[in-house]
């Protein structure tokens, strides 16, 4: 009977400071944390402003939407009521205030509020961003796995290629690859959920538009599943696009992981290989990952549009579309201001996180 | 190991369930399940009707659209209201309107009508709901429908009187059954700006037919009957009718063809509506259609040196095109040939650019046209489209008018296209010499289909002015004699067949898809071009 050896594993664990570095008497991941809260703030600003400027730079919104509709007399008294006729750092510091206190402001096209369309709208490109990524997750993660382990060979070579295909495929042609193919079966193609779910789910108090949490918070199994058949497709078509992406980024950092002294320290040590793959290079070689996944939101929220069109998921980017074919730039500003900052967040978060399981980055 | 099979067994059976269930019937949205509380009998279970259209606005003073029409018809109620089959205003709120002076037309109110928050329905609120889209005067509403009107009051609680700019005018009654003739709860909506949709739905200050109970904009809106409702529509057959708004016509057939859905209305392409015509359960209905599409001549930048050129070459062009082609080949079937500027089934209708060139393209005829004028041929003409406004089927429908033309070899076609917010602003600077338009009816009147084209400074822009025809034009629209109306009506269609200012092509059919039990599809595809729920039962 052999006993087995097992190996420290290597990290994380707490590095010791470089030399010559102060110390202070907060701890080092809090002090990382306050300063990329601070960053964030800077970085924030400078989206909203460009946002802004971007969206003078093309025109006044009231011409561009309502242009040859009204009078040019009308068109100005409309400028004057939407403080448009303003000096620019005046409607810049509105904008900003209006920012503060959560107010967008109303489309010129179909009188609805912006912060209505970021809850309602933005919920549901969240849930399929969320879904999307679960895919990746499951796809990329372990045959990234296999492909490394079977270097060279043919799972390798056969999953590369696969890798390729996933995030060469345009979104719109692989969902409508799904619908042919599933449709048939009677597989839900379109809508986040069944008629009658929606309009039960509707009645959910606190309803929080993300469809999976609504029909938890109603308890009913029936409307789970519902809402899990319905959301499998987009996820898939929207998923294998950054699975692609995860199963390259997993294979060539856990081949580099192999080859690192402490893995080969451990399989001297007589570790099998199995436990070398597992419990020792894997999950270094997840810690880029997670750092790319910060990249991969920003992705996943720009091919949300043509996920949203294909499947029915009214989310941002579907509705982001529908308001620049309509020249509603009110809307516009205030759909890409949400998606700004929804990008700034999630890569805050992403930050957080790699600090979490990686103490080099904290220091 | 005990671990992993356990995962796998759990994630196994997720699968497994969410497979079984998929596969199986009675899905929580499925239109054959109830998704909540039963309906009270067989002939009110919940209906799913599916659209592509969209919602502007369901405040009547910020819409002018279709899909703001379609939800306004099922919860508003008007002063008056076309009964189905016919498009012949009938008292729907009101319980008679009449001429009272040449310039005065007084309606006279139905007592103890109330809204769905039970507040009185009285005139006040008829005058307050027709100021107030004069007021709000929103790019998006109907103010431009209300240009004859030059005041209305409420006399008393039953009694209201618009005085009217031009006197006897004989489509003021249809205009109050337009997007500018629903009634509001002047308790709850503003005098001077637009409520939003939920604002409207939680206010219930509407009085139709239905109520909206539950409202997702442009996702999902659920209408429930009002059983307080006396107007032209009558009862409403089904309980409650589900809206289910839908981004792509790819999806809205897809669920029709699966049974998803009950009714598909508005707007599948031709392609999709043929391939629905061999699925089992399900039927295409069609209904006569008001929407007409034409091409536009501009008169002045169109070539020719002269207008005797001219003329001869939309002659020319009159007799070379193959209407029928159009309609079969590239809308199979779901539009039709259009042989007037009135289209068939509206009141007066003729057939004069049938009579004057033909059912079927004539190059004889076309190539006497031009000689005639000294035109030398090919004649090369600069054609425009616009490939996002009138449906997918555009570029194809001008792709064959240019092989049409240039069939006869007179013609020499350069076929250009621009996105509709250019296309629009364009086509009225003198851009376009010649280009695609197409026009849906305000009402479904023969004079919507006349005084806004041949009138002068008319919305087509194409310079086209005659004081003969804008006499016709003012007399059939003054005159209330039926048959001396239509004797205008078509003199007035044979000017037209004679200086073909425009060259109407097709009048598009409605359509609708609908599961083999759904009733009262058929009925509510009528002249009046509203699709009303209540018509609806299964």
């Amino acid at each position: 009977m052999v006993t087995e050896i097992v190996a420290p594993t290597e990290a994380p664990h707490e590095p010791e400071p470089p030399p010559g570095t102060r110390r202070t008497g907060m701890p080092p991941l809090l002090r990382y944390m306050l300063v990329r809260i601070a960053l964030i703030i800077p970085t924030v600003w400078i989206l909203v402003t460009v946002v802004f400027l971007l969206m003078r730079v093309i025109g006044d919104p009231i011409s561009a939407a309502l242009g040859g509709k009204l009078s040019p007399e009308v068109i100005e008294q409309r400028k004057a009521e939407a403080g448009l006729d303003r000096p620019l750092p005046q409607q810049y510091g509105e904008y900003l205030l209006g920012l503060l206190r959560g107010d967008l402001g109303t489309t010129l096209t179909d009188h609805r509020p912006i912060t209505e369309i970021l809850l309602v709208n933005g919920a549901a490109t969240i849930e399929l961003s969320f879904w999307a990524l679960l895919v990746a997750f499951a796809v990329g993660i372990p045959l990234g796995r296999v492909a490394a382990r079977h270097r060279d060979k043919v799972p390798d070579v056969v999953l590369r290629l696969l890798a390729i295909l996933f995030y060469a495929a345009p979104v719109f042609f692989v969902g409508l690859l799904l619908k042919l193919a599933f449709s048939p079966f009677g597989w839900p193609v379109a809508g986040r959920a069944s008629t009658g779910t929606e309009l039960t789910l509707s009645d959910v108090r606190p309803k929080t538009n993300i469809m999976i949490i609504d029909a938890i918070l109603w308890g009913d199994p029936a409307y789970i599943i519902d809402v899990l058949q319905h959301a499998l497709l987009p996820a898939i078509a929207l998923g294998l696009l950054t699975g692609g992406v995860f199963l390259r980024l997993v294979r060539i950092n856990l081949i580099q992981t192999l080859r690192t002294d402490y893995v080969t320290a451990a399989r001297a040590r007589g570790v099998p290989e199995r436990r070398v793959l597992s419990k020792h290079a894997f999950r270094n070689a997840l810690v880029p990952v997670v750092t790319v996944m910060g990249m991969q939101i920003a992705m996943l929220m720009g091919g949300a549009l043509l996920t949203e069109t294909t499947f029915e998921w009214q989310g941002l980017g579907y509705t982001l579309g529908q308001y620049l074919l309509k020249r509603d730039f009110i809307a516009v500003q205030g759909i890409v201001t949400a998606f700004a900052l929804i990008v700034a967040v999630a890569s805050l978060v992403i930050d957080f996180v790699v600090a979490l399981v990686d103490p080099r980055v904290r220091f | 190991m005990v671990r992993k099979f356990g995962w796998a067994l759990m994630a196994g059976g997720l699968a497994a369930s969410l497979a079984l269930s998929a596969c199986g019937a009675g899905r929580p949205g499925d239109s054959t399940s109830s998704g909540g509380p039963a309906g009270t009998g067989a002939g009110s279970a919940p209906l799913i009707v599916g659209t592509t259209d969209k919602v502007v606005s369901i405040d009547p003073a910020g819409s002018y659209d279709n899909g703001s029409l379609n939800v306004q018809t099922q919860v508003y109620s008007y002063l008056l209201n076309f009964p189905a089959g016919s498009v012949t205003p009938q008292p729907d709120a009101a319980e008679k309107c009449e001429f009272t002076q040449p310039t005065e037309y007084t309606c006279t109110m139905k007592s103890g009508l109330k809204f769905a928050n039970g507040h009185a329905l009285t005139a006040s609120d008829v005058a307050f709901s027709f100021n107030r889209i004069v007021k709000i005067n929103d790019p998006n509403g109907p103010a431009s429908l209300l240009g004859n009107m030059k005041s209305v009051t409420a006399k008393d609680d039953t009694t209201v009187v618009f005085t009217l700019n031009d006197p006897n005018d004989q489509t003021f009654p249809q205009v109050l059954v337009t997007s500018a003739g629903p009634i509001v709860d002047e308790e709850v909506y503003p005098a001077d700006k637009v409520m939003t949709d939920d604002e409207v739905v939680s206010s219930k200050g509407t009085s139709g037919p239905y109520t909206i109970t539950k409202y997702t904009k442009n996702q999902l809106a659920e209408f429930t009957k009002n059983p307080d409702y006396q107007g032209t529509y009558g009862a409403a057959k089904t309980d409650t009718v589900t809206m289910k708004y839908y981004t792509d016509a790819n999806n809205l057939k897809l669920d029709i063809q699966n049974k998803n859905i009950d009714v598909a209305y508005r707007s599948l392409t031709p392609t999709d509506v043929e391939s629905l015509k061999g699925v089992d359960g399900i039927t295409v209905h069609t209904g006569p259609g008001g929407e007409s599409r034409y091409i536009v001549f501009n008169l002045k930048t169109m070539p020719g040196k002269d207008d005797a050129q001219k003329l001869a070459i939309r002659q020319a062009m009159a007799s070379s095109i193959d209407r029928d082609a159009l309609a079969t080949q590239v809308y199979k079937g779901t539009m039709t040939p259009e042989w007037s500027a009135i289209p068939d089934g509206q009141l007066g209708a003729t057939t004069p650019f049938k009579d004057l060139y033909g059912e079927k393209p004539d190059k004889a005829k076309a190539a006497k046209y031009l000689s005639d004028a000294g035109v030398s041929t090919p004649v090369s003409i600069d054609l425009w489209y616009n490939p996002d406004h009138y449906g997918s089927s555009s570029a194809e429908e001008y792709g064959e008018v240019k092989r049409q033309l240039e069939a006869s070899g007179l013609f020499k076609v350069n076929l250009q296209s621009a996105e509709w917010t250019t296309y629009n602003a364009e086509r009225v600077k003198d851009t376009y010499p010649i280009y695609q338009l197409g026009w849906f009816p305000d009402f479904p009147d023969s004079d919507n289909y006349l005084t806004p084209f041949f009138m002068p400074d008319n919305f087509v822009h194409n310079h086209y002015a005659d004081d003969a025809m804008t006499a016709l034009l003012n007399k059939q629209r003054t005159d209330g004699d039926k048959a001396s109306r239509e004797k205008t009506l078509g003199e007035i269609q044979q000017k037209v067949a004679e200086q073909v200012p425009i060259l109407p092509l097709l009048t598009g059919a409605q359509v609708a898809i609908a599961k083999n039990d759904v009733k009262g599809v058929t009925e509510t595809l009528d002249p009046s071009f509203k699709f009303r729920f209540t018509s609806l039962s299964r």
